[in-house]
């Protein structure tokens, strides 16, 4: 212990660092791109990329070298945090030639950032194992307002895939945006430039140019489209020269890309004894093929998500494991389970396909570029008979009718999408026979919550109340995450806080969920008691808000301009609140009743007194829509409204 | 700011991570322990009734014997209950590397799954995977990563790993009985390095288990029904409620505190002695400082101020220095070499002002202290492990009164909270003496309020605001904005004002004192609310307290699994005067009533009118009086009460009435 107080030097603490840099000279290119004078920004906008340029070179043996520049200009402190290069690989099939970074201070002097500066860290630590990692020049520290941090990197990859998708920009402003390539000898190059208007490329010879300038900043907006569907991005495919044979895969059409996805997942559908005999077994005491589905859709949900990912330059990531082992370890990831669900239907006489989609933007995939880079995820399309009826079933020109389902999300049984997956377009993998479909679009009385409350108000203010939630589709599957991703204690807080806020010091004496997971159902009953709900005002008035629970409170569009599309994800409530008055009291005020009803959903408000009660009802509607800018004010006022009525009180007064 | 550390905490946290992250076996015992069938059929936890899965056992056999490595050999078995508890549970990453100076590597691991049917499946080889997480600048943390197959609920894991600290002793190790599923039995196998200093282990929140010895040179610690460690709001600190144990080596008698601190006092003294020396020039510059100041505490102020505006505080986040830009700064090896260069670290800036002090004549010594937001600490513990440098104390009459200028956010007199009501060990010549370091009372870190504000008939409330924040308050404002850009500060007040009321609009704001050591830090700005008030046919309905609009309650679950622990005490002041829309009149002017519980707290509203048109709000309300800052989970629900009272209080509304000529109108 002596030997650690001694050694230790008091109140100093060294933290190691690397090499100091001398004063160092930027290339070039960076110099150039640090010459540049920005337009004015807004006060809030943090850095604007001077250049950001990615220079391809593809060779006709697959090797395809690229090299990146960019160069961002730091406007604000906070925009210390762009000063960093991040260069993504793969162990398996590329790396990283060479990377250097440098920052050129408002005074001129220039440091140089090489290899000692360098970090390679893995970039999912939540899987088991993953080839894609990432080397990074962290800067921040080296930066300040006025700064230009640039760098440099070349990466040689060897590719099986002739294309590339690229974007023009993240959120931040940029001046100069370039995608060159360079194409073997009689090959030729086909681009298209999504969410902007079109851009011919500059072409010399097998090199091609495309190039945007002056693109303003994408600012962060509530309910905003995906920055996937603002920014403008390239998407380009590699066109060989009659006759040349490459090792890189092209396709002309979704059907290649369907033909080639299926020789990747149809071999991994086995079926061995085991697998099949518990097929049979779930499906034992099914007597309709949509029972049979369930079974086996429930089974294959429960298995957990756990995603091992090798040999992803060589198409590994498209890949699923064989079903059988898949089964035999129980887990796997979205393409694995969807795999096995496939295999397990083969084995009970049902046919099925996987799909691939995109999860996390339902405009991000476009039907005009025929590419399995569209895709981050995969679910299922199961052929079913005229007997099967879900909303989720879609026809297939030739396949005939299909039922979509997700086996991954576990929150969201036969019958149901999840959201986020309604309404895009997505591949079903079936060789000659696959094709680009629109996933369905569950409608909002399938996804619906209805919520009964009755409330006893007493003439101190105290209450006792009693909810009860009933929700179905999409409404349900929240409801269920919540429940299901918490341990019982948590959630009973999780409930004690959502009653809290509408009833201050709420004393919760029953919160019994009924997880209804098979039929899509969730419901959920509380009852709670609280002090001083209503406030006696000189002993002669009661106020009280009648929404009881989940009371608008706040308003999330509070901007007076917006920059782009308001997003509304689907929504429907149904809630009639019964409140018994105090014995001594009548009503003496009631807020207006309200009613709204627009192309993007409706609000009721209503209250009516019968007998000793005041009965007070509301419904919202929202359907999934894209609101255009123009239209803004309408639906931030539509919301202002339900924030007003939801907040005023309903006034007794003592006979 | 950062604050000295033996060891970076960091370093610490890897080193846990490594040692525990999950989980061990026998050394050279290839062979399980046999499983037993009521173990596999059972279907509820034993130590906490609604667990997602619980750990059978966790033994764990550290080897600290050999002259070279240090050798922890895990075993785990796991039972799981639920889905979540196998989402939680069938993951394993073990850490390894080369990190700072030492080298870790991972043998030997076995895992396998019996199911509830007994069926056995092995973890394969092939399905153990290597990565590297991060590799930079020397260091290299690599993890040993795997999925353990067929796991559902009702199914036992277990599994197995040899994990070898090369050139490593266990001293500093923490031994860890709790994780995040509960234990039925944790078993520590501890074997000492036997040719060196004695090896002591100190248990932390548990109930000191018995050393049992066992074959082997072996000795071993048993802990039983160890539940999870939770999160919560409010709760101490994580060493402070977790149970754990300290394995250190020392040659120093621990058995008797008196005689340790003695000599750790008398160590510590040869370190500083020349760290505070008083020469010519500290003599000279000391003279200057106090300039003509009479009393103690003049003297001591001037000292203090000479201190923060002569040297540059090179260790402040806000001195525009970067890591590189300090790298090239010289040592300081004494008070005289701060004052000549002009600048310090802020341990450099308190070893001068205790120089400084000791030339003016007053009594001075260097405090260690813990750190509150780690633990909370009592001397009878004799290890310096939880005690850092902190602060100077200095003897003014009979009262041992500390600074610490080096921090330059706090103002004279003050501590950082973390080193307050702490026992501190003065280090001096004659020997160890412990004080405690005073808690500064609520009025010091205090939030004062005033809005100006206006409302009209359609429920806006507009007007200017003011707040400023005082003591520990402060500090906290001052830390989350001082390396922010202006606008970035200016958006910081917004996301605060706007998470409580959305429909707020901010302008002319202005943000004072960022940096400034004395002066509060404080906000001023316009502010507009549509919607504020709330209007039905012939009245306004009107919450007065308008800085706690919108604010949820303190405490909002009915049960709590750990002590609450607020950081310091702290008051409130809210003056809001708001000026009624023509052709309204208040149809009631009452006050919550006032409340008070005993010295910690107390809270009061006053509302008056002025010239029936002009309501005033006078809110104050203090937590914390008599440095009552922690509560055990016994007093939670009055304390509950408290807080449910006073935030009820807060949302009291006023109800503006028409006129009936307006109303008319």
């Amino acid at each position: 212990m002596l030997k650690k107080l001694i050694g230790c030097s008091f109140f100093l603490l060294l933290l190691a660092a690397p090499a100091l840099a001398g004063n160092d000279e930027a290339p070039a290119w960076l110099r150039d791109a640090a010459a540049q004078s920005n337009p004015a920004y807004d006060a809030d906008v943090p850095a604007v990329v001077l250049r950001r340029e990615q220079n391809t070179t593809v060779g006709d043996d697959g090797r395809i070298v690229t090299t990146t520049y960019y160069a961002v200009r730091v406007l604000r402190r906070e925009g210390r945090e762009f000063a960093r290069a991040v260069v993504p690989y793969l162990t398996d099939s590329s790396k990283v030639r060479d990377i250097n970074a440098w920052v050129i201070r408002a005074g001129g002097t220039v440091k140089h950032f090489g290899s000692d500066y360098v970090t390679d860290a893995i970039s999912d630590p939540n899987d088991v194992y993953n080839e894609v990692r990432v080397k990074v020049i962290p800067a921040a520290d080296d930066a300040d307002s006025g700064t230009v941090f640039g760098y440099q990197a070349t990466v040689e990859e060897r590719s099986i895939f002739g294309y590339d998708d690229w974007s023009f920009q993240d959120r931040l402003p940029t001046l100069v945006a370039r995608y060159a390539l360079t194409l073997p000898t009689g090959w030729r190059a086909q681009g298209i430039v999504f969410n902007h208007a079109k851009i011919d490329p500059t072409v010399t010879g097998t090199s091609y140019s495309w190039e945007l300038d002056n693109l303003r900043p994408i600012e962060i907006e509530p309910a905003s489209p995906e920055v996937t569907d603002i920014a403008p991005r390239l998407a380009v495919s590699y066109v060989p020269a009659q006759g040349a044979t490459t090792t890189l895969k092209t396709f002309t059409n979704w059907t290649d890309v369907s033909r080639w996805l299926s020789e990747l997942h149809d071999p991994q559908a086995t079926v061995n004894d085991a697998l099949a005999t518990k097929a049979m077994q779930l499906t034992a005491n099914a007597h309709t093929e949509l029972q049979k589905i369930q079974a086996i859709a429930r089974y294959v949900q429960g298995l957990q998500y756990i995603s091992i990912d090798i040999g992803l330059g060589r198409g590994g990531g498209f890949r699923p494991h064989a079903a059988t082992e898949v089964f035999a370890k129980s887990y796997g990831d979205c393409k694995d389970k969807a795999n096995l669900m496939r295999a397990m239907l083969k084995a009970v006489g049902i046919t099925a396909y996987t799909v691939v989609v995109y999860l996390g933007d339902p405009t991000y995939v476009r039907e005009e570029w025929a590419s399995p880079s569209q895709f981050n995820h995969c679910i299922v399309a199961v052929k079913v008979s005229d007997e099967t009826q879900s909303p989720t079933v879609v026809q297939s020109p030739k396949l005939g009718r299909l039922l979509i389902f997700d086996a991954t999300d576990d929150m969201t049984p036969v019958g149901d999408l999840p959201a986020p997956e309604q309404g895009s377009l997505a591949l079903v993998v079936a060789g000659d026979n696959g094709s680009l479909m629109r996933m369905p679009v569950t409608p909002p009385d399938s996804n619906h919550m209805e919520r009964q409350a009755e409330m006893t108000l007493n003439a101190n203010g105290s209450i006792t109340a009693s909810v009860h939630e009933r929700s179905i589709g999409q409404a349900a599957a929240g409801e269920r995450r919540l429940f299901r991703k918490v341990s019982r204690p948590e959630y009973t807080q999780v409930i004690e806080r959502w009653i809290t806020r509408g009833a201050s010091g709420a004393n919760v004496t029953r919160i019994e969920p009924a997880d209804g997971s098979a039929d899509g159902r969730f419901s959920l009953d509380v009852d709670f008691s609280s002090p001083a709900y209503a406030q006696l005002m000189q002993n002669r008035l009661l106020v009280f808000k009648p929404v009881l629970v989940e009371r608008s409170q706040s308003l999330l569009l509070t901007k007076s301009t917006r920059q782009h599309p308001v997003v509304l994800e689907p929504y429907a409530l149904t809630e009639t609140v019964h409140i018994k008055l105090p014995a001594d009291f009548d009503v003496d005020e009631l807020p207006d009743p309200l009613k709204l009803d627009t192309p993007f959903g409706s609000y009721t408000a209503s209250y009516e007194v019968k007998g000793d009660q005041l009965v007070f009802t509301r419904t919202l509607t929202l359907h999934a829509t894209t609101i255009p800018t123009d239209q803004y004010a309408s639906v931030r006022s539509f919301f202002e409204r339900i924030l007003a009525t939801e907040q005023t009180p309903v006034v007794l007064a003592r006979r | 700011m950062f604050r000295p550390r033996f060891f970076s905490p960091f370093f610490l946290a890897l080193v846990c991570l490594l040692v525990f992250s999950a989980t061990s076996a026998f050394a050279n015992d290839n062979d399980w322990k046999p499983i037993d069938p009521a173990e596999l059929s059972s279907t509820k936890p034993v130590v906490e009734p609604n667990a997602d899965a619980e750990a059978i056992f966790w033994e764990v056999r550290m080897d600290d014997s050999s002259s070279e490595d240090l050798v922890f050999n895990h075993y785990i078995r796991i039972k799981i209950f639920t889905d979540r508890g196998r989402e939680s549970q069938s993951k394993v990453d073990i850490p390894f590397g080369k990190i700072s100076s030492y080298k870790i590597r991972i043998e030997d691991i076995a895992a396998r799954t019996i199911k509830s049917d007994g069926t056995i499946i092995e973890l394969k080889k092939t399905d153990i995977f290597e990565r590297t997480i991060v590799k930079a600048n020397g260091l290299k943390v690599k993890a040993k990563s795997f999925a353990m197959p067929g796991v559902e609920p009702g199914a036992i894991i277990e599994y197995r790993w040899r994990e070898v600290h090369e050139n490593q002793m266990a001293n500093g190790i923490r031994l860890e009985f709790q994780r995040d599923i509960p234990v039925r039995t944790v078993k520590y196998y501890i074997k000492p390095y036997a040719n060196g200093e004695t090896m002591r282990v100190q248990t932390f929140h548990g109930n000191g288990p018995e050393l049992v010895k066992e074959r082997s040179g072996f000795y071993s610690v048993t802990m039983t029904n160890m539940t999870a460690v939770h999160e919560e709001p409010n709760m101490p600190p994580g060493d402070q409620i977790k149970t754990w144990m300290l394995i250190y080596y020392t040659p120093l008698p621990t058995s008797n505190p008196i005689i340790y601190w003695g000599l750790v006092t008398v160590a510590y003294n040869e370190i500083l002695k020349p760290l505070i020396k008083v020469d010519n020039l500290v003599k000279q510059t000391s003279a200057t400082a106090v300039g003509d100041a009479t009393t103690p505490e003049q003297k001591l102020k001037k000292i203090f101020d000479y201190v923060r505006a002569n040297i540059k505080n090179v260790s402040d986040d806000a001195s525009g220095l970067t890591a590189e830009d300090r790298l090239k700064l010289k040592t300081n090896k004494s008070p005289s070499d701060t004052i000549k260069r002009g600048q310090g670290t802020m341990a450099d800036i308190d070893l001068l002002f205790a120089a400084l002090a000791k030339a003016a004549g007053f009594e001075v010594r260097v405090a260690l202290a813990p750190d509150r937001s780690e633990i909370f600490f009592e001397p009878q513990f004799a290890n310096a492990y939880f005690l850092e440098p902190s602060s100077i104390a200095v003897k003014v009459g009979d009262i041992w009164r500390f600074f610490n200028p080096g921090y330059n956010l706090l103002p004279f007199g003050m501590l950082r909270w973390q080193e307050e009501g702490e026992e501190a060990l003065l280090i001096s010549e004659t020997g160890a003496l412990w004080v405690r370091t005073p808690m500064s009372p609520p009025e010091l870190s205090q939030v004062k309020r005033t809005a100006k504000l206006h409302l009209a008939e359609d429920g806006t409330l507009e007007g200017d605001v003011r707040i400023e924040y005082t003591g520990h308050l402060a500090v906290e404002k001052k830390e989350a904005n001082d390396e922010d850009s202006p606008q970035q500060r200016e958006d910081n007040l917004r996301d605060m004002i706007k998470a409580n009321m959305s429909t707020a609009e901010l302008s002319n704001i202005q943000i004072e004192n960022v940096t400034d050591p004395v002066k509060p830090f404080a906000y001023a700005f316009h502010i507009k609310v549509p919607g504020y008030a709330q209007k039905t046919g012939k009245r306004l309905f009107l919450q007065p307290a308008f800085f706690q609009h919108g604010l949820g309650a303190q405490f909002q679950t009915s049960e709590r699994r750990y002590a609450v622990y607020f950081h310091f005490p702290w008051s409130e002041d809210d003056n809001v005067t708001i000026d009624l829309p023509a052709g309204y009149t208040l149809d009631h002017a009452e006050s919550p009533a006032p409340m008070a519980a005993g010295n910690i707290s107390a809270y009061n509203v006053r509302i008056q009118v002025a010239d029936n048109h002009t309501v005033i709000y006078h809110r104050t309300f203090f937590f914390g009086g008599g440095e009552n800052i922690v509560f055990p989970t016994s007093s939670y629900g009055a304390l509950k009460q408290v807080f449910d009272a006073v935030h009820t209080s807060d949302e009291h509304t006023l109800a503006l009435k028409q006129n009936a000529t307006a109303a008319s109108n």
